[in-house]
């Protein structure tokens, strides 16, 4: 085998070099360009844009949590505050109304007792004055009773 | 060399044909017929699967869009690796293009029959078997690299030869000849060898032996294409940057 053999144009070969290796060269990058109008451009737009469609639902998700984290950490401070302000409400009524109903025992009990203070006066007076009418009829009869054993005696 | 075999034993080994081509004639020139056949049916095909995987671009993809976006992404991921994220981008093309039609060559060359259309000469093979469609697509990438390093570092790409030593000045610019001359060599072998190994196999025992050695096939067909896509990636890159030549001798 020399290597003539190889070179040869016309037996053909293994290693047969001809106008097919720069027309395939040419051809090959034709095919590139005919992909990458139909295949590289469409397809890569699509993944970039889905890539991108991702990304930006990625974020908007995330920041409508962190919303509504934020929002659910208002309510629950506006919840302790509005109990603790019920709580303060209904503290200050019970003792208002503890206020109110001793102050109310009291004026009842004072007016009851002023009461009692007038009845026993009324009672009093009264036992007086039945006292000193008795008197004077006791002494008007004993007058009369004297004046009759007098006469008698006459 | 290999071509000798049929003649040494053409009693047994008459239907295996190496190095006999189909010739066409074009303005005095000769052409490979049996190349550009094949050539444009992979070229055609691809071009088909592109066309149906595009004609209904959806946000959710299915079907055959869903497998090129596959492959897109894969092709992208490669140019990525290589060439980096900032610059990958207008390299994913030509990287692609190479990858997918080494690849479709080289499994369409293995999976079709192509044995049953006969031809005045020759046979149909796959395009990458022939030693002018390997050296044609290393040129390519020669001239792509030389592009990328001229059209990323002006005249400065020469300063490339003399680093990291002056010393390396030689061995640079052997490098300029032996990295086509590796890539054509390397995926023109692989892809002969293993036709040849099939086809030898099929000869002496037609039936379920060569089986084994077919997927073999497949998979260094695969690995093939890959390795061309992802090599020529590492030398626009490595013209890009300037350094780093040891690494993907």
């Amino acid at each position: 085998m020399n290597w003539t053999f190889l070179l040869a144009e016309e037996a053909g070969g293994l290693f047969d070099f001809d106008a097919t290796l720069p027309l395939m060269a040419i051809q090959f990058v034709v095919f590139a360009a005919v992909l990458n109008a139909v295949f590289y451009k469409p397809l890569g737009k699509a993944l970039d844009e889905r890539n991108d469609y991702v990304l930006s639902a990625g974020s908007t998700a995330k920041e409508r949590l962190a919303q509504a984290e934020s929002l659910a950490a208002q309510y629950e401070q506006d919840l302790a505050e509005t109990r603790r302000q019920a709580q303060q409400i209904v503290v200050a009524a019970q003792e208002e109304a503890q206020k109110l109903s001793a102050q109310q025992m009291a004026e009842a009990q004072q007016m009851a007792q002023a009461q009692r203070e007038q009845t026993q006066k009324e009672l009093d007076a009264e036992k007086q004055s039945a006292l000193s009418a008795l008197e004077k009829q006791v002494s008007s009869l004993s007058q009369a009773l004297l004046d009759k054993l007098l006469s008698v005696a006459a | 060399m290999l071509n000798s075999i049929p003649v040494l034993l053409s009693p047994i080994l008459a239907e295996l044909e190496v190095g006999k081509h189909l010739y066409w004639e074009l303005g005095g020139m000769k052409l490979h017929g049996q190349v550009f056949i094949t050539t444009w049916l992979v070229m055609g095909a691809l071009i088909v699967v592109s066309l149906f995987a595009t004609r209904k671009v959806e946000r959710i993809p299915s079907g055959i869009q869903n497998l090129m976006e596959y492959a897109l992404e894969f092709i992208r991921d490669l140019a990525k690796n290589q060439i980096g994220e900032k610059e990958y981008r207008p390299w994913v093309p030509y990287i692609g293009t190479l990858f997918l039609f080494i690849f479709v060559s080289n499994w369409g060359g293995a999976l079709v029959p192509w044995k049953l259309i006969h031809l005045p000469a020759g046979e149909l093979a796959a395009p990458t078997n022939d030693i002018n469609t390997t050296v044609a697509l290393a040129l390519l990438t020669s001239l792509a690299y030389f592009y990328a390093g001229f059209r990323k570092r002006g005249i400065g790409y020469f300063a490339k030869y003399i680093e990291p030593t002056p010393v390396m000045l030689p061995i640079n610019i052997l490098e300029d000849f032996t990295k086509p001359l590796s890539l054509s060599f390397r995926l023109f072998g692989n892809i002969l060898a293993d036709e040849l190994v099939v086809a030898v196999l099929v000869l002496l025992v037609p039936l379920f032996v060569p089986l084994p050695v077919m997927l073999l096939g497949l998979f260094t067909s695969a690995i093939q294409a890959l390795v061309f896509a992802t090599l020529s990636a590492a030398y626009i890159a490595e013209a890009m940057e300037g350094h780093g030549a040891e690494e993907h001798g």
